[in-house]
């Protein structure tokens, strides 16, 4: 692998980020309004109980600003475009090239959570600054190292997760892959506890959603930031996420095998 | 008026064919918007289980709010669809086209296309809202049907602003996407978020007048005050945006073309 080629690439992404500002600053309005509506729904949720579930009033509010962050780390992904080029025809020009094009995407997807990383910050510290919410601070170095940790796994997994669904458009092209990009996209709001913790459902619904590997791009990090895993737990679910990079990424590679025996290459 | 209506029919027509000849992806993205529906409604129904009351709602009122809010959000979704492509009309020069015909330009840019993947959802939201409805007053039924109305008027305003933004900025896709995104803060009342954003999401971006009024107003829990400031928030929103149209056509540039 020639690393300084992916280097460039990753570069390159990140001042295509800052080419059509106005674009770059709406973005940015956008997330941060997504931020405070989900902010302010939790807050009026647990103002007059004592807290939801087993969470406290404190604790639901860290939820929702570190979903956020997490967003951040792990759902920025800009390899959701691979599936646009697939439809489009445009993969023939990445075909072409001296380079891998997972190696690719990885590339630009890393430099895409950069920049999402450092304006997310900014703008939740903003927002910490002005509404001074009450929020949980995890104090043990453990925790917050094993917090890092679930981070780095979890964004190896969506991603390639995230690739998985962009390959679907080899075979199914309609919309530019965007219907099951959508019907997934929808499925991981609810099912990764992005909307809200899962372990809000009753018990038989959370013992299903808590084996699925979308548990671990969000809800999983968060129980560990709320300390609510024991120590053990968390190595036991470290093997699960691993367990489960091994198994997308082998079915990654077979998919693309396969995808590109039915690539049409149309609209070139 | 009737040529607009037969226009809008056949551009509602060939949006469909459309949505069916692709109809593998048409049936994931009523899936997903099902599901995401599905999952909202599951939200509020597992807060109720835990709590009776949030503030000074009932899981039933907010259950009213959430599925009026999904009702005036398909109007939009459904009848201005066309707002999604308008960048690409902007930024090719295509909107020359739509500016030599004998229909308002605003029309077509709105209307392009209709968006009908939303039908399983709008159906549901009737169904539900039409049992409740049969129960109320005359009264408190017209004072709905007169707010949703002023609603519909807001909608529509946010969606020419939006049209005439993109004109001058080139900007649409994201700025629709705000609007939506602020729209989503009245699946709940606006009454609960703090100010200065209750102000701004009430009187500037008005959304509070184009969702949450009609739903008090349909629970019969309305502040009296509303029978003035609705009217005249609306309809003055309204005319601003048509102002905002005009002038933003002054200012295109027929780039690409």
């Amino acid at each position: 692998m020639n690393f300084p080629k992916y280097i460039h690439i990753a570069k390159i992404s990140w001042q295509n980020g800052f080419v059509y500002r106005m674009n770059f600053v709406m973005w940015r309005i956008r997330n941060v309004i997504q931020l405070i509506t989900i902010y302010f729904l939790w807050a009026f949720v647990s103002s007059d109980a004592s807290g939801i579930g087993t969470y406290s009033h404190s604790q639901i509010l860290t939820y929702v600003l570190g979903t956020s962050i997490i967003r951040s780390v792990v759902l920025s992904s800009r390899s959701i475009d691979a599936q646009g080029e697939i439809a489009s025809g445009d993969l023939n020009n990445h075909l072409l090239k001296p380079f891998n094009y997972f190696g690719y995407w990885i590339a630009r997807d890393f430099s895409d959570k950069l920049l999402n990383i450092l304006f997310s910050v900014i703008e939740i510290s903003l927002i910490i600054f002005i509404l001074k919410p009450s929020i949980y601070f995890q104090t043990s170095q453990a925790y917050l190292v094993f917090f890092l940790v679930s981070l780095l796994l979890a964004a190896c997994l969506y991603f390639i997760f995230s690739f998985i669904i962009s390959m679907t458009t080899f075979w199914f092209y309609e919309h530019n892959g965007w219907g099951q990009r959508f019907l997934i996209l929808t499925l991981i709001e609810s099912l990764a506890g992005g909307l809200f913790p899962i372990d809000l459902f009753p018990d038989i619904i959370v013992d299903i959603i808590s084996k699925l590997p979308t548990a671990y791009f969000i809800y999983f990090p968060m129980q560990i930031y709320l300390g609510k895993i024991a120590a053990h737990e968390i190595f036991i679910n470290f093997g699960i996420i691993i367990f489960w990079i091994i198994i997308l990424y082998l079915f990654a590679q077979y998919l693309w095998g396969k995808g590109l025996k039915v690539y049409g290459a149309f609209g070139r | 008026m009737k040529k607009y209506f037969r226009i809008w029919l056949k551009t509602t027509s060939l949006s469909i064919q459309a949505y069916l000849a692709q109809r593998g992806g048409a049936l994931m993205f009523v899936l997903g918007k099902i599901i995401r529906f599905g999952f909202f409604l599951s939200l509020l129904f597992l807060v109720g289980d835990k709590v009776s009351k949030i503030s000074d709602y009932t899981i039933d009122q907010l259950i009213v709010f959430f599925l009026l809010f999904n009702l005036f959000d398909i109007f939009g979704q459904t009848f201005f669809r066309g707002i999604y492509w308008f960048r690409e009309l902007i930024i090719s020069g295509g909107f020359d086209f739509s500016l030599i015909k004998p229909i308002s330009p605003l029309f077509q840019a709105m209307t392009r296309k209709t968006d009908i993947l939303d039908l399983p959802i709008f159906i549901i939201i009737i169904l539900y809202l039409g049992n409740r409805a049969s129960s109320l007053p005359f009264s408190t039924t017209v004072s709905f049907v007169f707010f949703s109305i002023l609603g519909l008027f807001i909608i529509t305003a946010i969606h020419i602003s939006v049209a005439a933004f993109g004109i001058i900025t080139t900007e649409v896709d994201h700025t629709v996407m705000i609007y939506r995104d602020i729209s989503s803060m009245s699946r709940v009342p606006v009454d609960i978020y703090a100010e200065p954003v209750r102000s701004l999401i009430t009187f500037i971006v008005p959304i509070g007048i184009a969702y949450t009024v009609p739903a008090k107003a349909f629970l019969g829990i309305l502040d009296p005050k509303f029978y003035i400031l609705a009217p005249f928030i609306s309809l003055a929103f309204f005319f601003l945006s048509l102002k905002f149209w005009h002038f933003a056509l002054t200012k295109y540039s027929s780039a690409s073309s």
